[in-house]
């Protein structure tokens, strides 16, 4: 029992470093979907960043990580600061 | 100004505010503008190498007045930007040096302009000053507004249109000034404007970003 009980632990433990992460930023000042255009190139050129996807009503960008991979606040703030922009709040969710 | 493009200027501008194509793209992007319209058929191609700077050339026939072309390097900047929640404010500043030409005549030229804007999802206003110095071909002060909005608020993969209206004032011109009304398509990263000026000139003005 105490091996099931330890396998499981170790395979949610490992699931859990190889699944992709769905990060969402607010993005302050993006009105313009030919503005927008900026972000989303430049966050598609991170190694890490599987899929970009601009969301222009809400204000926000959606991005997906590769699996086990992440991106940090300060590398999203860098990417979105470096793009002309400036970040809102940043949420996580695998 | 014929009443009908005057009326229309109030109404629009009773709306709020204007557009225009901004002169830095994102970095490592490269953009193509070229512009037929009432002043002449004017070309650039910016390469934006840093968040504040585009570097670019610029070329122009200038028609409606004194005939003359001219061609020279661009530094586009981004002096201010303002990033809110539902609008962006920037100013900029485009100078420039190089050769104006008029018939045999070569004359060194040197402009500088700013251009300041604030657009949210549904209105959009700019200004832009200009100053122009080609030496004994042409010395001028140049200014221009755009005032529009969006009829609809499309989404980030649809098609944007825009309604807007442009007011040109340029006294050095045959007509100083001038009232265009023009409807802007933008798609991602290219744009396409089609106006019909105070002065019955065609307006087809088109952008590109790679």
């Amino acid at each position: 029992m105490r091996r099931i009980l330890l396998t499981l632990t170790i395979l949610i433990a490992l699931s859990g470093s190889i699944l992709a992460e769905t990060i969402t930023t607010t993005v302050n000042g993006m009105v313009c979907a030919f503005c927008a255009t900026g972000i989303e190139k430049t966050f598609r050129k991170q190694p890490e960043v599987a899929t970009v996807k601009v969301d222009l009503p809400k204000k926000r960008v959606v991005l997906t990580t590769k699996p086990g991979k992440t991106l940090s606040d300060a590398k999203i703030k860098e990417v979105v600061t470096y793009s002309g922009y400036s970040m809102g709040k940043i949420d996580r969710a695998k | 100004m014929k009443t009908p493009y005057l009326l229309l200027t109030c109404s629009v501008f009773s709306f709020a505010a204007l557009a225009q194509a901004k002169p830095l793209s994102y970095v490592g992007g490269t953009m193509v503008m070229q512009e037929n319209d009432e002043t002449g058929h004017t070309l650039s191609v910016d390469y934006t190498f840093d968040p504040h700077f585009a570097l670019g050339l610029y070329t122009k026939k200038e028609i409606g007045g004194e005939e003359f072309y001219t061609i020279g390097p661009q530094l586009n900047t981004l002096l201010k930007r303002w990033n809110l929640p539902e609008g962006q404010g920037n100013i900029f500043s485009m100078t420039g040096a190089g050769i104006s030409r008029q018939g045999s005549t070569n004359q060194p030229a040197a402009w500088a302009a700013l251009l300041a804007d604030y657009e949210t999802r549904r209105l959009f206003f700019s200004y832009e000053p200009r100053l122009m110095d080609a030496a004994n071909i042409e010395t001028s002060f140049w200014q221009r507004a755009h005032v529009g909005f969006a009829p609809y608020l499309a989404t980030y993969d649809q098609l944007n249109t825009w309604l807007l209206l442009r007011v040109d004032h340029h006294p050095a011109k045959t007509d100083h000034v001038t009232v265009t009304p023009l409807v802007r398509f933008f798609y991602k990263t290219v744009w396409l404007e089609l106006g019909y000026s105070s002065n019955n000139h065609v307006m087809v003005n088109w952008t590109a970003q790679f």
